[in-house]
């Protein structure tokens, strides 16, 4: 198994009320199967799973990457910063 | 040669005097500089007011970004000396400068518009913070810009 922490932010963090939570993993999940399982958790995130970014250790992760042990992991929407 | 790199996401105001003074060298002559500002009124597209701006930021990330793209800048126009890269984040109203981006140089003709221009748009698509509009018609979450590519 692996430990990870989770960051939510924007959308993701307003449909879940949740900023930040701690899961336990399967070792060799990839960022798509950790997707379906946090949409499984919260419901609300369905209509945004598909516009919905990832990242490990603050650097972009793409659905097929692997989730390392103990990572930071951040889901959030396409950004709108300025 | 060392030249200033200062990247910040901050709650508080953004200081361009203080910020022109941290990029500027003996041997510059010239700064670039973008201000992106909370718009009230709004004419382009769908028509409508905006009372207020609210922003949040991964800040770790963003930073690493944020640093990312003066790299990024520095490779392109290597006559740029100092950069500085503000996204400034919280509850921010109509005619508040938000985000600050501004290169120096020895010239204005070394690229240093561009290189300000590339900074604003890259921070844009790549830097992970995100606005929410409040107005008269309620709250909703700006619509985010197109999806990085693997390794960015």
């Amino acid at each position: 198994m692996n430990k990870v922490r989770i960051y939510l932010f924007a959308t993701l963090r307003d449909f879940t009320g949740v900023k930040t939570l701690e899961l336990e993993i399967p070792a060799g999940m990839t960022i798509a199967g950790l997707k379906v399982q946090l949409v499984k958790s919260f419901p609300k995130l369905a209509p945004v799973k598909e516009s919905m970014m990832a990242a490990i250790n603050r650097e972009y992760a793409m659905d097929a990457e692997i989730v390392p042990q103990e990572a930071e992991i951040a889901f959030f929407p396409p950004v709108s910063g300025g | 040669m060392d030249y200033p790199t200062i990247v910040s996401i901050t709650e508080k105001v953004i200081d361009i005097d203080a910020l022109i003074a941290q990029v500027t060298l003996s041997s510059t002559g010239a700064a670039a500089m973008f201000i992106g500002l909370v718009r009230e009124s709004t004419m382009r597209g769908k028509a409508h007011l905006t009372e207020y701006l609210e922003y949040e930021a991964y800040q770790p990330m963003a930073e690493a970004k944020m640093r990312q793209i003066a790299d990024e800048i520095r490779q392109k126009w290597p006559s740029v000396e100092g950069i500085a890269i503000v996204q400034r984040i919280g509850r921010l109203y109509p005619q508040t400068p938000t985000v600050l981006i501004v290169c120096t140089a020895a010239h204005r003709d070394t690229g240093v518009f561009e290189a300000a221009r590339y900074g604003i748009d890259r921070l844009k698509d790549i830097v992970p913070i995100w606005k929410k509009e409040i107005g008269p018609e309620g709250e909703f979450w700006i619509e985010g810009h197109p999806i990085p590519k693997p390794g960015e």
